[in-house]
């Protein structure tokens, strides 16, 4: 170990000489002491900067563990202090490693579950010195991240894309599709994907229209609060999904997210009727127009009537999806010649209407010139709860005779992924309509009494009021 | 020995990451339930105590709070720093001559004992390299810290921790001392101006629990233990010197070990559980019956010195039992106490030989009852306990049990439980802002007592008990609008603090709120709604018994007594003691005064009352014929 190097004095004026330059060219880590021009000495390692830090202040970890940001006068002064960078000289021992190993399988497939990864922080490693996240794809490291994970049974880790939930591409759908039913065909149990929680719903859809024959559930889940804290619903979600994965008696797609803001009770959605409703909460996913399949509720694992059970299979995919579709929010105030503009390269468009599917008079013309071009239009309320309904008021009957396809209770956003799949099944107009408004995989709700209006079937015992 | 002071104060801005305000709750709105998981850190590792914690798999169970929202159910992310709350730290920073941190980062300090719903506590470095000066001798401020303060815990289930959200959020403002303290009456000075620096700023809370001290105690040879959470200043010595004097006994039991060449085995524990199938011993019987075990380690040249309940209140059993108790089991028992607690001789010396310690006389072991995993567990915790005690003391973490006593909670938190709250971006510190404060510092407490003796001409005791009590604030908005010196100086000094004594929370938190309530009291008297005199009969049928203020004085019998009424009642006193009268003359005025008084209860002003009286008297002794006798 060398002694510490001598103060390196800087003369202000001097850009070569700048302090704060220098320093941030050391190397992230550095153990070093700033003295400022009035003689304050703090001492600490070197940390990434913050993008969102004012000018000329650099990041120091300090022994206490606190983390502060230093603006760098010119005439600041440091030296490099001796010892071992930040990190190197933790002691204590990486968790997870070794304890819990996947059970040794006879037949490495039988019982597995796949895991698909998308690069949503559930299945991440965050790393803090460079800021990176990245995708977890060691059994280990994710017996580490989650404990108990691999108590049931193998599982099959795979990054399928690296990316934000935010970023999600209709392309990304596709590969998903392609990769689930090459899973099954491996003899998974069945599998998850995991992806961040923005467009989870929209995803959901997407691999429930291309899927069919599923011989196991295909479970999407997420974390709304991020997986870096020890209250994270990841873990639970994510051991949730696992477990509805290797035992529920489902062939379809499904969504598994907390019921209700405690732990211990989740939800099992119908990939083609839930809905993120709340920006940060817990319990943002909902099965609309409903109840959810289905429960989890600490070990027990409960369905509704009326889910799809496994099929014999083989799964198969009808993969793929248009980009010749629209979606259109009809507003007061939205002018036509805007909305058609949205009709002039487009082979379909979902609208979605006020109340039970209605819009203003002035878009009754170009609707009419789109439909008899052949272009396909769907309606679904921009409500989200009830149905569209064409026969109550003469708006209805309007574009009804508009040549506009009436949706039932599906949300625009399902509708939407609905239409950029059928668009991509076949260019007749007339088969894209039928593909719309038939039921393929449960997406259009059962008969809705009152009773049945409130989502989470046990959410009444425990919640934040 | 060396001590150092950790000052936590909640302030009474409303909480420091949410709007919502800082006053506790009793109502309820629903509960929830969370587990915790330990998280990897900012350096790839997971903080040790953290891990142990959630390795422990407990539920917590929510109280949902009126003053709570999302973000204390960790339902959304925290809003912005409480520029109110900063503002106090950046005043008191000045106060104590601290160097402000240029850019402030909040950090997430790892907590998984179910206290924050997060995981972690939210805190964030300040200010650096303050001092203050106690009685002469300069004290370093190595810290100012702002922090939000935890859930409070509200009960205990087997495998499930209660606590309620009202506390969760509140800022507590952090102030470390250097390890400058020699003694526990210094200790306790410390605190005390510390205390009074703090309610300078006029913005804390006040009431049992809103200020908190950590103390850390070490001696010559020993080390760093961190005493949570007293609450008592008047406390502190007593807690110092009984860590003193543990950390002594731990060291003197050292070199005792050390001469009876101690040491702690590294074969894994012997399953004695055969040895107890018949036993009459409650605790072992229940273990094995819920199909435990009974786990022994041996640990040569230990006998004697774990010790017995007549060895005294400190001991190194006891210290072995609270590691073992902090895994989640019950306790243990070891071969000093033995045999006792319904473990009879023949069992004693069939574990001796079943640990072949048979005839080694100078060699213990302690036993665990308790299912498989739980007791492996806590006889590991012994284990690690034991091999301490060879080295002297260990660093940890106590807290306050009763009679200044501490007991073991968990092992000093390392810094790897440090990493930032992503959710927050660093908070520049203008310098323009400072130097405004610099400006428009508070009154520090000896410039109050300077003011309020010379200029306000209190006497000495009732200044420094406002400024004890915190009551400065609220004493200068009383007078401020218009209310008698005197008048409110007894209200906060005498009268408010008997009637607060005896509620379970002050009757409001914040110096606002408290100026709303009283100023009403003080103008009923002004306009001569009632005598100063039925003050604290008022100040409880209205604060303690929840009576509006008309009620209270109606109930409080001060509301009408006329001129008219007061002289009959003169008069009725003066007649039923004529014979008195007759006897002392004019001197039997006092005892006269005392009677009508207790009849007139505080209805009518004390001086007002005397006046009636003295011409009441006077005229039946005219009557009388001539002065009477007169001393
Ligand atoms: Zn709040």
């Amino acid at each position: 170990m060398s002694g510490p190097a001598p103060a390196q004095a800087a003369t202000p004026g001097d850009s070569a000489q700048d302090p704060y330059d220098r320093l941030r060219h050391l190397p992230l880590g550095t153990h070093v002491a700033l003295r400022h021009p009035s003689g304050r000495r703090l001492a600490g390692w070197l940390l990434p900067p913050d993008s969102l830090s004012s000018a000329r202040v650099v990041k120091l970890k300090l022994p206490s563990g606190y983390n502060i940001g230093v603006r760098i006068e010119p005439g600041t002064t440091f030296e490099v202090l001796p010892g071992p960078p930040f990190g190197a000289e933790a002691t204590d021992a990486a968790p997870g490693n070794g304890q819990g190993a996947p059970r040794p399988a006879e037949d490495p497939i039988a019982g597995t579950v796949a895991l698909l990864t998308t690069g949503g922080t559930i299945a991440s490693r965050i790393d803090y010195t460079t800021g990176g996240v990245h995708p977890v794809k060691e059994p280990g490291n994710l017996e580490a991240l989650y404990p108990g994970i691999t108590s049931g049974g193998p599982i099959h880790v795979r990054s399928v894309a690296e990316i934000l939930s935010e970023d999600m591409t209709p392309a990304v759908w596709t590969r998903l599709a392609e990769e689930v039913v090459r899973e099954l065909h491996r003899g998974v149990r069945g599998v998850v994907v995991a992806m961040g929680t923005d467009t989870l719903a929209y995803t959901a859809a997407a691999l429930a229209f291309q899927l069919r024959d599923l011989t196991g559930p295909v479970v999407l889940v997420g974390a709304q609060r991020s997986i870096d804290r020890p209250s994270s619903d990841g873990v639970d979600n994510i051991l949730g999904a696992v477990r509805v994965a290797r035992q529920a008696d489902l062939g379809e797609v499904v969504v598994v997210m907390h019921a209700t803001p405690s732990d211990e009770q989740l939800a099992i959605h119908r990939g083609t009727r839930v809905r993120k409703m709340h920006s940060t909460r817990r319990d943002a996913f909902r099965t609309l127009n409903g109840r959810p399949l289905g429960m989890l509720v600490g070990e027990e694992l409960r369905l509704e009537s009326g889910h799809r059970p496994r099929g014999t299979g083989p799964a198969r995919a009808e993969a793929g999806f248009s980009d010749a579709g629209e979606l259109v929010w009809m507003y007061p105030g939205l002018s036509a010649s805007t909305a058609e503009a949205c009709a002039t390269r487009a082979r379909g468009i979902i609208l979605a209407g006020t109340g039970m599917g209605h819009l203003a008079a002035d878009h009754l013309p170009w609707i009419r010139r789109a439909t008899e071009r052949g272009v396909v239009v769907g309606m679904a309320t921009q409500c989200l709860e009830g149905e569209v309904d064409p026969f109550v008021y003469s708006r209805g009957r309007e574009l009804l005779q508009a040549g506009v396809a009436f949706l039932g209770d599906i949300s625009p956003e399902t509708a939407f992924v609905k239409l950029q799949w059928a668009l991509a099944r076949s260019t007749d107009p007339s088969v894209v309509r039928r593909l719309l408004v038939d039921d393929l995989c449960g997406e259009f709700g059962p008969a809705r009494g009152l009773g049945t209006k409130k989502s989470a079937p046990d959410a009444g015992k425990e919640g934040i009021a | 020995m060396k001590a150092g002071l950790e000052i936590h104060q909640q302030l009474s801005t409303g909480k420091l990451f949410c709007d919502c305000p800082s006053e506790l709750s009793d109502e309820t709105q629903g509960t929830f339930v969370r587990r915790l998981h330990a998280v990897v850190g900012e350096t790839g590792t997971q903080d040790q105590a953290a891990r142990l914690q959630s390795g422990r798999g407990l539920r917590y169970r929510y109280e949902v709070s009126p003053n709570s929202c999302l973000v204390e159910a960790d339902e959304e992310p925290p809003h912005g720093l409480n520029p109110k709350a900063l503002g106090v730290v950046l005043t008191l920073s000045e106060l104590l001559h601290a160097h402000v941190i240029d850019e402030v980062q909040i950090m997430r300090k790892t907590v998984v004992d179910g206290s924050n719903t997060s995981g972690f506590q939210r805190t964030a470095l300040i200010a650096v390299d303050g001092e203050i000066s106690v009685n002469g001798k300069r004290f370093t401020i190595p810290s100012i810290c702002l922090e939000e303060d935890a859930a409070r815990k509200v009960g205990d289930a087997p495998g499930e921790v209660q606590y309620r959200l009202d506390r969760l959020g509140i800022p507590l403002l952090e102030i470390a001392t250097g390890p400058e303290i020699s003694s526990g009456e210094e200790a306790r000075d410390v605190a005390e101006a510390l205390g009074a620096l703090l309610r300078a700023t006029r913005k804390v809370k006040r009431g049992l629990g809103t200020i908190r001290e950590d103390l850390n105690v070490s001696i010559e040879g020993g080390a760093r233990v961190e005493i949570k959470g007293v609450q008592e200043l008047r406390a502190i010595p007593e807690f110092v010197e009984n860590e003193v004097g543990r950390q002594t006994l731990l060291l003197e039991l050292r070199e005792k070990l050390r001469s009876h060449g101690a040491s702690v085995p590294t074969t894994p524990p012997v399953d004695v559980s055969e040895v107890f199938r018949t036993t009459t011993s409650r605790g072992v019987k229940d273990a094995l019956a819920k199909g435990g075990r009974v786990l022994a380690l041996p640990l040569p040249g230990f006998s004697g010195l774990l010790g017995t309940s007549k060895t005294g209140p400190e001991r190194l059993g006891r210290e072995l039992a609270d590691y073992a108790r902090a895994t989640g089991v019950g306790g243990i028992l070891h071969s000093d106490e033995l045999p006792a607690y319904g473990v009879t001789p023949q069992e004693v010396e069939a574990v001796r030989s079943r640990l072949g310690l048979g005839g080694k006389e100078q060699d213990a072991y302690v036993l665990v009852a308790a299912a498989a995993g739980p007791a492996e567990r806590a006889i590991e915790a012994v284990r690690a306990r034991a091999r301490e005690a060879l080295r002297g003391v260990p660093e940890e973490t106590r807290d306050p049990v009763l009679e200044g006593r501490t007991r073991y909670s968990r092992p000093l938190p390392g810094r790897h439980r440090m990493y930032p709250e992503t959710d927050i971006p660093p908070i520049p510190i203008d310098a323009r802002l400072l130097q405004e404060l610099h400006l428009h510092l508070p009154e520090r407490p000896e410039e109050t007592l300077a003011r309020l003796t010379s200029k306000v001409g209190l006497a000495p005791d009732v200044a420094r008990k406002l400024v004890r009590e915190g009551e400065v604030e609220v004493f200068d908005r009383l007078v401020a609008s218009g209310h008698p010196v005197p008048l409110v100086a007894r209200l906060l000094t005498t009268e408010l603090p008997a009637l607060e004594a005896g509620l379970p929370a002050p009757i409001a938190e914040s110096d606002e709120a408290r100026v709303r309530l009283l100023e009403p009291v003080l103008q009923a008297i002004g306009s001569g709604r009632f005598a100063k005199e039925g003050l604290g009969r008022v100040l409880t049928l209205h604060f303690q018994e929840r009576r509006d203020l008309d009620s209270a004085i109606a109930a409080a019998g001060l509301s009408a007594l006329s001129a008219e009424e007061l002289q009959g009642m003169a008069k009725k006193v003066v007649e039923a003691n004529v014979g008195l009268l007759r006897e002392r003359g004019a001197s039997a005025f006092q005892p006269l005064m005392g009677d009508l008084m207790a009849s007139v209860r505080g209805r009518r002003d004390g001086k007002e009352v005397a006046e009636v009286l003295r011409r009441a008297v006077q005229e039946r002794l005219g009557a009388l014929g001539g002065d009477g006798k007169s001393p």
